[in-house]
């Protein structure tokens, strides 16, 4: 260690804090162990049961939703089957008057 | 946690107490050299203790108090110093003038303290565990989170800029 270091090492020397550094501490602790703990959140015991209920909700009805949706498509398709399927027979039974009334 | 009020320390086997009492001093001193402002530096080390006490029973041994010490405290002190950084706000120490000082030693000491002061603080938290707690740049590296290759060029450059700024300082 150079002379310039052994003077860093004088200059940064350990000091004390002013006396009574630890009653200030103690003190600091006392009020910190005295202030009644608080939640975060006073309402946090409803929200616990809030917020999984309501995300079982969301899921229910996201489903639900969903479900619908496809029962009305698959209703529309049946449907257009049914228009398809009388249009078929109107044709077929216009054919056959045809025919009857050439006879 | 809370029990501990009249927290015995397993691991050291001292009572909160003579914990605050042993290292008292190089909490305060890393605050202190670090933030140049000596009610800054109590608040500081307070809040090391502060926090101490409501971690002692994680607490494995003496070393690891002490490691844990070291580390904490240089950590509040560069948030420390960032958080007056931001809100523009001067060390009451930073605003004295030294070289009103009779002795010389001192006045020495007190200019090498401001010449550390004004350093970067990663080089400057380097060099104070490196001089005041004569640490290795092993030990800094583990205490700063930084590879010990940072730590020395961060002690190199830091010490280049020291010297620079006191032969300067010297020659005027």
């Amino acid at each position: 260690m150079d002379p310039f270091e052994e003077q860093m090492k004088k200059a940064l020397r350990r000091e004390l804090p002013r006396a009574g550094f630890a009653a200030r501490v103690r003190r600091r602790i006392a009020v910190q162990e005295e202030r009644p703990r608080r939640a975060v959140w006073p309402w946090f015991p409803a929200l616990r049961w809030v917020l999984p209920i309501l995300v079982c909700l969301v899921i229910v009805v996201t489903l639900w939703y969903r479900q619908g949706k496809v029962e009305r498509a698959r209703g529309e398709a049946a449907k257009q089957q049914v228009y398809v399927a009388l249009r078929l027979a109107g044709a077929k039974m216009q054919l056959a008057q045809s025919k009857v009334r050439q006879f | 946690m809370a029990s501990t009020s009249v927290a015995e320390s397993a691991a050291s086997g001292m009572n909160f107490e003579e914990l605050v009492e042993t290292h008292q001093a190089m909490v305060f001193s890393l605050a202190y050299h670090f933030l140049h402002d000596r009610a800054a530096a109590e608040e500081v080390a307070q809040d090391v203790f502060l926090q101490l006490y409501f971690h002692l029973e994680e607490m494995g041994s003496p070393v690891h108090i002490l490691f844990w010490l070291r580390k904490v405290t240089a950590n509040r002190s560069i948030d420390e110093a960032r958080r007056r950084h931001r809100r523009g706000e001067v060390g009451i120490e930073a605003a004295g003038d030294p070289a009103s000082s009779p002795d010389t030693d001192q006045w020495v000491n007190l200019r090498l303290r401001r010449l550390v002061a004004s350093l970067p603080e990663r080089q400057r938290m380097a060099i104070i565990l490196r001089y005041q707690e004569d640490l290795e740049p092993v030990e800094i590296a583990a205490l700063l989170d930084i590879s010990v290759n940072t730590v020395k060029s961060q002690l190199q450059r830091a010490l280049i800029l020291l010297r620079e700024k006191a032969g300067v300082e010297k020659r005027a």
